[in-house]
């Protein structure tokens, strides 16, 4: 299976834990940046280092994959998208997303639905949910004009920076596809 | 060191507890799961020697799951008859919650499955300061048992589309609907004494 593919402008393509360590550490340290997940902004590169680490043995045994989005002319990182927590059983898993201020609705409409379809035609899931932060007014947003449905929220999901944490939850359908 | 406490609990008419699982359950496990409650889940065959493996292996983990805090299962009994069981499982200690699930026989009501989830809410949040209680009802189990958890403080919190697999005999795929509940306590009561009321 080819895990590699690409829209009209832009790349997706799984990480190397050898070379795109400096491009993720820019893009998980900026403020804000998973602050919907809700995490903290990385603050060393060894941070972003031992992700990728992580996410390379969540991949081998298929609990997880992501995508690093990047330009197709400049090859720069734009965003990291993934699916984890990959239940086989279910057919079904949680998608999410960590996006830089370069990313406008119009760059996700072109992205998602390639990640989204990859994760029904290839993986053969059939549900993809999404948890944000409650609140998280402009990826709800972007959840919504996506196709995702809210489904509720999950109260006191944890701890974070001294507040208690809900979480939305949207899902989206194989059979939602138009 | 026992992870698994025993904890008993009683009603008008019934007296329980729960118990850590012990070798001598697996007959009494292969009889729970001749009668399974979640949609789509298949019965065990008590002849095969796959099953006994299986559940040999369960009473095993259930041991280690306790003691390193990803979950929990409790043998119920009422009125000293094994009745079903109690399990605590997506056990997240740092974020203070749990989900819980009850698999009982047929002869164990509603009343008696709640006082039982309630004596192990309790226990939990009182030995490890949980707060966040989550317990899924798959579409096709019964309602009266959604009717049961809220009546013990549980409100439905989300509905997952499609949220459980079923597979057909012939290998047929379908989905349904399950409702997330949750029951929150708050920061003064989790970690309460123990005995007070919920």
């Amino acid at each position: 299976m080819n895990w590699n593919f690409s829209t009209a402008n832009f790349s997706l393509r799984l990480p190397d834990a050898n070379q795109d360590n400096d491009a993720l550490y820019e893009l998980l340290s900026q403020p804000g940046v998973m602050a919907h997940i809700p995490k903290a902004s990385m603050s060393v590169s060894a941070q972003s280092l031992d992700e990728l680490r992580r996410v390379a043995m969540r991949f081998e045994v298929r609990e997880s994959a992501c995508w690093l989005v990047e330009g197709s002319f400049d090859k720069q990182l734009i965003a990291r998208v993934g699916v984890q927590k990959i239940n086989w059983m279910t057919d079904s898993a949680q998608f999410w997303w960590e996006l830089s201020d370069r990313i406008d609705f119009t760059i996700l409409a072109e992205v998602i639905p390639a990640v989204m379809n990859f994760c029904f035609d290839e993986l053969k899931l059939n549900r993809l949910e999404m948890r944000v932060v409650s609140g998280s007014i402009l990826h709800e947003e972007y959840l919504k004009q996506i196709g995702f449905q809210y489904e509720g929220c999950l109260p006191a999901q944890q701890e974070f920076e001294g507040k208690t944490i809900d979480l939305a939850l949207y899902s989206f359908l194989a059979g939602d596809r138009r | 060191m026992n992870f698994t406490p025993e904890l008993q609990f009683e009603g008008a008419d019934f007296r329980g507890r729960v118990r850590s699982l012990s070798d001598d359950d697996q007959a009494n496990l292969l009889n729970l799961y001749q009668h399974p409650e979640l949609p789509g889940q298949r019965a065990l065959d008590p002849q095969s020697d796959q099953a006994k493996e299986h559940i040999a292996r369960m009473i095993e983990l259930s041991v280690q799951m306790a003691a390193t805090q990803r979950g929990i299962m409790w043998a119920l009994e009422i009125n000293d008859e094994f009745q079903g069981m109690v399990s605590v499982f997506d056990w997240q200690p740092s974020h203070l919650r749990a989900t819980f699930r009850v698999d009982g026989l047929e002869a164990l009501t509603n009343q008696q499955r709640a006082s039982a989830l309630v004596v192990c809410m309790d226990f939990m949040a009182e030995k490890y300061h949980l707060r966040n209680f989550a317990y899924q009802w798959i579409q096709g189990q019964d309602k009266e048992l959604l009717a049961m958890l809220e009546n013990i403080g549980f409100e439905r919190s989300a509905t997952l589309r499609d949220g459980w697999k079923l597979v057909s005999d012939s290998g047929e795929k379908s989905y349904v609907d399950t409702i997330c509940l949750n029951r929150i306590l708050g920061s003064d009561v989790a970690g309460r004494n123990e005995g007070e009321a919920s």
